[in-house]
C-alpha cells in the first residue's frame, strides 16, 4: 500500500467518523457530501475513475440535495393537510 | 427483556449484550480477516476473462461498458427498469398532491427572508453548469474507450443542469429543464435500451446479440450495438435524475391551491 493510499483510506475513516458523529441533521449533510468525496478520491487512486465519477456526481451532489431538498421541506411552515401554507 | 422491564432496557443492560454480542462475533471476525486475500490482489478469474475476450470479440477497451451492455446486457436491463420503477414511484408520491404548475414561489421556514443570490454564486454556477454538460457528454460519448459511460455520463450531466437552479434561481431552472421533457426522456431512454436487446430477439437470434457492425478497435464509434444501448442509458439515467430533483425541490415551493384536490 502506497502513502497515497493509506492517507486516503485515513481520510474517508475520518470524514466517515465525522458523519456519525454530527447531530445536527445539515451538518450531517455536509459530512456526508465530505465523506462521499473523499471515497472518490480513494477511488480514483485505486485505478477506478468510472466508480469515482459516479460517486462525486451521486455521493457528493445528488444525495446531500435530496437531504438538503427533504429538510428545508420538513423545517418549511406546513397547513393541516401536510402542503405548504402561505 | 424480562417481563419486569417491558419498556426497553438500561444503558448496563445493553452494554452487557453489545459485549455479549462482540464476543460471539469477533473469532469469526478474525479469522475472516486472516484469510483475506492480499490487498490489491484479484483471485478471481473473471476480470482477467474479460481483458483478454472482450478487445478482439467486440472492439472495445472500456471492459466495463462490454459487461454491462453485451456480456451482462439482460442484467441491465432489469437495472434500467428498477431505476425507472424508483423515478416513477418518487414521482406518483410527490407529485400527486401537487399538480405540475410551476407557479409556486419559495416556501420559508419561520421569519427568514429568502435572500437574493451574489454575483460571485450566479457567474461560478453558469460556468460550472457549461464546464459539467461538456464533461457529461465527453464521459458519455467515450463510453466505449475509456472509464465511464451512459450512466457516470447521465448523472454528471443532470448535476450540470442543477447548478442552473443554484445559480439562476428557480423560474430559469423550471424554464430550462422541462418536466414533461424530462419524463419523456427517462421513458424512452429505457425503451430504447430494451428495445436493442430484444432486436435480436425478433431476429432470431439470442437477447442483446451485438447485431450492427462493430467497427474499428479504438475508435470512439465502435462497439456496434452497444453505442445505442448507452445512449439509451444516458438519456434514462440523466432524465431520471432531473425527474426526482424537480421533484424533491417541488417541495420547498408554497403551491397556490394545492389544497383543492
Amino acid at each position: 500500500m502506497t502513502p497515497l493510499l493509506a492517507l486516503l483510506f485515513l481520510l474517508v475513516a475520518a470524514t466517515g467518523t465525522g458523519v456519525a458523529l454530527s447531530r445536527n441533521p445539515k451538518r450531517q449533510v455536509l459530512a456526508m457530501s465530505a465523506n462521499g468525496m473523499a471515497l472518490a478520491l480513494l477511488f480514483m487512486a485505486l485505478q477506478a475513475p468510472d466508480v469515482a465519477f459516479a460517486e462525486i456526481a451521486v455521493g457528493t451532489a445528488a444525495i446531500p440535495l435530496l437531504f438538503l431538498a427533504v429538510l428545508a421541506s420538513i423545517r418549511m411552515d406546513h397547513g393541516p393537510h401536510g402542503t405548504p401554507k402561505e | 427483556m424480562s417481563a419486569a422491564t417491558p419498556r426497553g432496557m438500561s444503558p448496563r443492560m445493553r452494554l452487557v449484550l453489545f459485549a455479549l454480542a462482540v464476543l460471539a462475533v469477533l473469532p469469526g471476525v478474525v479469522h475472516v480477516a486472516g484469510h483475506m486475500p492480499q490487498f490489491g490482489a484479484h483471485p478471481l478469474p473473471y476480470g482477467d476473462a474479460i481483458n483478454a475476450a472482450a478487445p478482439p470479440e467486440r472492439h472495445v477497451t472500456n471492459m466495463t461498458s462490454a459487461v454491462n451492455f453485451d456480456y451482462r446486457g439482460f442484467d441491465t436491463l432489469g437495472e434500467e427498469f428498477m431505476l425507472l420503477c424508483a423515478v416513477t414511484g418518487v414521482t406518483v408520491l410527490l407529485r400527486g398532491g401537487r399538480g405540475e404548475g410551476t407557479a409556486g414561489r419559495p416556501g420559508r421556514t419561520g421569519h427568514r427572508p429568502v435572500l437574493p443570490r451574489t454575483d460571485a454564486v450566479v457567474l461560478t454556477a453558469r460556468a460550472g453548469a457549461g464546464v459539467l454538460l461538456l464533461f457529461g457528454f465527453y464521459v458519455a460519448l467515450h463510453a466505449m474507450t475509456t472509464p465511464g459511460g451512459g450512466f457516470q455520463g447521465g448523472v454528471i450531466l443532470a448535476s450540470g443542469m442543477l447548478l442552473v437552479f443554484l445559480g439562476d434561481g428557480y423560474a430559469a431552472w423550471r424554464r430550462v429543464v422541462r418536466s414533461e421533457a424530462m419524463d419523456a426522456c427517462e421513458g424512452l431512454g429505457a425503451t430504447l435500451f430494451a428495445l436493442c436487446g430484444f432486436a435480436g430477439v425478433l431476429l432470431g437470434l439470442p437477447f442483446g446479440q451485438n447485431i450492427l457492425p462493430l467497427g474499428t478497435i479504438g475508435d470512439l464509434f465502435a462497439g456496434g450495438l452497444m453505442l445505442v444501448e448507452n445512449a439509451g442509458v444516458t438519456m434514462a439515467v440523466g432524465g431520471g435524475f432531473l425527474v426526482v430533483f424537480i421533484e424533491f425541490l417541488e417541495e420547498t415551493r408554497v403551491v397556490p391551491g394545492a389544497d383543492e384536490r
